[in-house]
C-alpha cells in the first residue's frame, strides 16, 4: 500500500517537475498558480483529506512519504492541509457549498491572513468589536483590525466580527471568510522589531462579505475560532516560525554550527548550554511524535497543546545562546552571524506573543488539560454592550 | 526490537502495579525505609515468582525474555512508589553485564540465580567521583593466576543485601568486570547514612579479594551496560515525577485559600503548566531512549544520554516545586512530597551528573553531525 503511494508520487513528480530548474518540466520559468493546481489536482496538496474534498485519504506514513518526495526535489505545494490555515479551517467547518465555492480556489495560491486582534482584543479575543450587519445577502463590516501578517499579499482574511452586542461576549461573534480586495479595506503595514513589516493595520470601512461565507454558524464563531486557532498554535508548536527551524532536521542543529565555526564548542559552560539547547529542540519533536501516536490510538492527544509554549523557550534560548557564542561580535550588524543573531532574538517574540501568548498557554495547559479552576473573566457573563474598555 | 506485544506489556505493568500496591504502598514504604537494610526480601521473591527480577534475561535462562521496553515500563510503576532495592542494579545492568561475558555457563547460572530471587547483585561501577564513566579506583591484578581486587569502590546501592557484586576495576588502564561474593572477609562494607531513606549507599573496600573476570567484558559492553542502566532509572524517574505531580495537581484543586481553589492562582497554574512540559518530555524521551535501544537504533546512545539528564532533571524540577506549590503542609515529614524529592536528588548523581550526561549528549550529536 504504501510503497505504490511512493512510487506513484515520485512518478508523478519526475513528469511533472523539473527539480533542476525548479519550475514545471517543459516550462520557461516558474508559475505558482498554474503548478499549485497541478499539485492540487492530483491530490498531493492535501493528501490527508478525503477524496471529495481535493485529497486522497491517506494518513501516517503515506503522508510523509508524499512530502519527502517533494522535499527532495524542492518541489513546492506539498502540506497544504496543514500549513493553509484559511483552507484548513474551511474544510473542517465550511458547508459543503463554501467548500465547492472557495476550497480548490485557496489551496492553489491566495493567501489568507488572520483578522482576529484589535486594538483592543488582543489576549480576550472575545473582545473584538469589529461590527457586521445583515445587509440583503451580504453582511456589512466596519471596524479595525491590527497585528494582520501578511494582510497586504492577502486574498482572504478569516474574520472575526461582532454580530449582537446584546449577549454575553462569547456568544454574539460570527466568523467568516472575508474578501480582501475590495473598495473599504485599507491595510496599513507597521514596522516590526525583526526589521520586517509583515503585519498590519487594516481599517475596515462598509465592506462587504456574502452571509454563504460564514464559517460555521451565525453568532456561533466562537467555536469555529477555537478550531481555526488550535491549528494555528499547533504549526507554531512545530517550530515553523523560525528561521532557524527544527522543520529541516537534517542540517546540523545551528548552534553546533555556529559554536564549531566560532571555535567554541571546546567551553565547557558553553557546551552545558548548547547541549540543553539541542535537548529542548528534541525533546519537543519527541513530544510531537507521541502526540501523533496518541491521536492514532485515541483520537486526540492533550500533547499537542505543549508544543508552542515549549517553542517559546527553544527559540529565546537559541538566540541568547547564539549570541554568546558571537560574544561582542553580536554588537557589529557587518557579519551576517550577527545579524542572524540579533534578528532572531526578536523573532523569538513572535512565537511567544503571536497566536495567543505563553502566558495565555499557560492558562489554557492549566485549566483545560489539567482541570484546574477558571480564573475569573469579570465580563464573561454580562451583556457584551456592557462590557468596560480600556 | 521487543518480542512482547503492548497488550502484554501492559498486563505485566498491571499486575506489577497491583502488586506494589498490596505490598509497598506508602505505610509500608514508611515502615520500610525505617529498617536498616531498608529492603523487602519477601517483595523481592514475589517480584520473582512473577518473571519480573528475570525481565531482561533470555528464556533458556529462566528468565521472561523482555527488552529495555518493559524496563522502562515496569520501572515507571516502581518509580510511582519509591520501590526500594536493587533492581537497576540487579536486574538490569548486572544481567546485560553477565550476557556480554564469553563464558556463558559460568554467566548462565547466575542468570538462573538472578531469576529465580535467589541471588541478588549489586554493581560497584564508580570510585569517590561518583561518575561511572571514569576509570574506577579499584585497581585489579593477576596474583599466581587469580585475578586480585585492591580499593575502594563507592556509592554502591544495596551492597547491604546483595549476595553478588559485579565490581569494575582499573585493568593497566582499561575498564574490566569482576565477580565476588560479598560475604567475602576481605571485603569491608560500609553502610552509609543516605540523604534519601529509600535508598541504601555503601563503600566497599578491597583488600586483595580474589575475583573471577567476567571473560570479554571490554569497556565497549561496560558503558553498553550503564546506558541501559540509565534509561532504566530514567523510567522509574518519569514514573516518580508522574506521581508527585499528580498528587499536586490533585491538592490544587481541593485546597482552598481566600475563598477560592489555589489552582485558580495564576502564579500556580503558570507553574503546574510549565511542570507538565517537563513531565510530557521526561516520559516521551524515556520512552523514546528505551525503544531505540530495544530496536538496536544508531541513535541508542544519543537518546539514552537525553533520556538521562532530561529525566533527572525534571523529575528534581517537578518534585522541588511540587513542594512550593503545597505550601507548609509539604514540609512534614508526614507528606510523601520531601520523599519524592530526597529520591530525585539522589537520583541527580546516579552513575553521573547531570552536566556529565549533557557533555557526553552534545559530544553524540557533534558525531552525528560532523
Ligand atoms: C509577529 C506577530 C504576528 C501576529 N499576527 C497576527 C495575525 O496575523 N492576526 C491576528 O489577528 N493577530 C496577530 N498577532 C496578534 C497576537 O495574537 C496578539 O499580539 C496576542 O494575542 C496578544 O495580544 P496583545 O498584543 O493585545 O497583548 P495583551 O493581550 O494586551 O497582553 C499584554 C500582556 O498581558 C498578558 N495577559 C493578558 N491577559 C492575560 C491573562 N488572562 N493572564 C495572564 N496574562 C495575561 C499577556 O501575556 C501579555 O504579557 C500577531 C502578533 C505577533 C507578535
Amino acid at each position: 500500500m504504501s510503497d505504490n503511494v511512493k512510487i506513484a508520487v515520485e512518478e508523478w513528480l519526475d513528469s511533472h517537475w523539473d527539480s533542476e530548474n525548479r519550475r514545471e518540466l517543459g516550462s520557461q520559468a516558474y508559475d505558482e498558480r498554474s503548478w499549485l493546481t497541478k499539485v492540487v489536482d492530483a491530490g498531493y496538496a492535501a493528501p490527508s483529506w478525503s477524496r471529495e474534498w481535493f485529497g486522497l485519504g491517506l494518513n501516517g506514513r503515506d503522508v510523509r512519504d508524499i512530502e519527502k518526495a517533494f522535499q527532495k526535489r524542492h518541489a513546492p505545494g506539498w502540506g497544504r492541509d496543514r500549513f493553509h490555515l484559511g483552507a484548513i479551517t474551511i474544510y473542517k467547518l465550511g458547508s459543503d457549498e463554501l467548500k465547492g465555492e472557495l476550497l480548490h480556489k485557496l489551496l492553489c495560491g491566495p493567501i489568507c491572513c488572520l483578522l482576529y486582534s484589535e486594538p483592543g482584543a488582543g489576549s480576550d479575543m472575545a473582545g473584538i468589536r469589529t461590527r457586521a450587519v445583515k445587509d440583503g445577502e451580504d453582511f456589512v463590516v466596519n471596524g479595525q483590525k491590527v497585528w494582520t501578517s501578511n494582510a497586504k499579499e492577502a486574498e482572504y482574511g478569516m474574520l472575526l466580527t461582532r454580530t449582537d452586542i446584546d449577549v454575553p461576549k462569547h456568544e454574539g461573534i460570527t466568523f467568516f471568510i472575508f474578501p480582501m480586495k475590495q473598495e473599504g479595506v485599507e491595510v496599513r503595514p507597521i514596522n516590526q522589531i525583526t526589521g520586517e513589516s509583515e503585519f498590519n493595520e487594516v481599517f475596515i470601512t462598509d465592506a462587504r462579505v456574502p452571509e454563504r461565507y460564514i464559517i460555521g454558524e451565525y453568532n456561533e464563531g466562537w467555536k469555529s475560532f477555537q478550531v481555526a486557532i488550535a491549528s494555528e498554535r499547533l504549526i507554531m508548536g512545530m517550530g515553523v516560525t523560525a528561521r532557524s527551524s527544527g522543520l529541516t532536521s537534517d542540517k546540523s542543529p545551528a548552534l553546533l554550527r555556529l559554536a564549531r565555526k566560532h571555535g567554541r564548542l571546546g567551553e565547557a559552560s558553553l557546551r552545558q548550554e548548547i547541549a540543553q539547547a539541542l535537548a529542548y529542540r528534541q525533546l519537543n519533536t519527541l513530544n510531537m511524535q507521541r502526540a501523533v501516536e496518541d491521536i492514532k490510538q485515541n483520537g486526540m492527544s492533550s500533547l499537542m497543546s505543549l508544543g508552542k509554549l515549549s517553542m517559546s523557550r527553544i527559540q529565546h534560548g537559541e538566540a541568547r545562546i547564539s549570541a554568546k557564542i558571537l560574544g561582542p561580535q553580536v554588537l557589529l550588524e557587518d557579519e551576517e552571524d550577527a545579524r542572524n543573531a540579533n534578528f532572531d532574538a526578536a523573532k523569538a517574540y513572535m512565537n511567544s506573543i503571536g497566536g495567543g501568548t505563553d502566558q495565555i498557554q499557560r492558562n489554557i495547559i492549566a485549566e483545560r488539560i489539567l482541570g484546574l479552576p477558571k480564573s475569573a473573566d469579570v465580563d464573561r457573563t454580562i451583556p457584551f454592550k456592557d462590557v468596560k474598555t480600556s | 526490537m521487543s518480542e512482547y506485544s503492548q497488550e502484554d506489556r501492559q498486563a505485566i505493568c498491571a499486575s506489577f502495579a497491583r502488586l506494589l500496591e498490596e505490598n509497598a504502598n506508602e505505610p509500608k514504604l514508611r515502615e520500610l525505609i525505617e529498617t536498616r537494610s531498608g529492603f523487602d526480601r519477601e517483595l523481592w521473591q514475589k517480584m520473582a515468582d512473577m518473571g519480573l527480577t528475570g525481565i531482561t534475561i533470555a528464556p533458556e535462562h529462566s528468565g521472561a525474555g523482555g527488552s529495555l521496553e518493559e524496563v522502562e515500563a515496569l520501572l515507571e510503576i516502581a518509580g510511582g512508589f519509591l520501590l526500594c532495592g536493587p533492581f537497576i542494579e540487579s536486574c538490569v545492568i548486572a544481567p546485560a553485564l553477565l550476557l556480554a561475558c564469553e563464558d556463558q555457563e559460568f554467566a548462565g547460572q547466575h542468570l538462573q540465580a538472578i531469576a529465580a530471587g535467589s541471588s541478588i547483585f549489586a554493581v560497584a561501577g564508580c570510585g569517590s567521583s561518583g561518575d561511572w564513566d571514569e576509570l574506577p579506583d579499584v585497581v585489579a591484578e593477576q596474583q599466581d593466576g587469580h585475578w586480585c581486587l585492591s580499593g575502594s569502590a563507592h556509592f554502591v546501592a544495596y551492597a547491604n543485601v546483595a549476595d553478588h557484586c559485579l565490581v569494575a576495576a582499573n585493568v593497566q588502564g582499561e575498564i574490566g568486570v569482576f565477580l565476588v561474593a560479598m560475604e567475602d572477609p576481605a571485603i569491608t562494607a560500609t553502610l552509609h547514612k543516605s540523604s534519601d531513606p529509600t535508598q541504601r549507599l555503601s563503600t566497599l573496600s578491597f583488600d586483595s579479594v580474589r575475583a573471577t573476570r567476567l571473560a570479554g567484558v571490554d569497556e565497549q559492553a561496560w558503558s553498553g551496560a550503564l546506558v541501559n542502566g540509565l534509561v532504566a532509572l530514567a523510567g522509574e524517574q518519569v514514573g516518580g515525577a508522574q506521581r508527585i505531580f499528580t498528587i499536586t495537581i490533585e491538592y490544587l484543586k481541593i485546597r482552598h485559600q481566600f475563598g477560592q481553589a489555589i489552582g485558580s492562582f495564576q502564579s500556580l497554574k503558570h507553574m503546574a503548566a510549565d511542570l507538565l512540559v517537563e513531565l510530557e518530555s521526561a516520559t516521551s524521551v524515556a520512552r523514546h531512549a528505551a525503544r531505540a535501544i530495544a530496536a538496536g537504533n544508531e541513535d541508542a546512545a544519543t537518546m539514552s544520554y537525553l533520556a538521562a539528564f532530561t529525566c533527572a532533571d525534571n523529575y528534581r524540577r517537578i518534585a522541588a516545586d511540587a513542594i512550593q506549590l503545597h505550601g507548609g503542609i509539604a514540609y512534614t515529614v508526614e507528606h510523601p512530597a520531601h520523599l519524592y524529592w530526597r529520591r530525585a536528588q539522589s537520583g541527580q548523581w546516579a552513575y553521573c551528573s547531570s552536566d556529565r550526561l549533557r557533555d557526553l549528549y552534545l559530544a553524540e550529536m557533534e558525531k552525528n553531525h560532523e
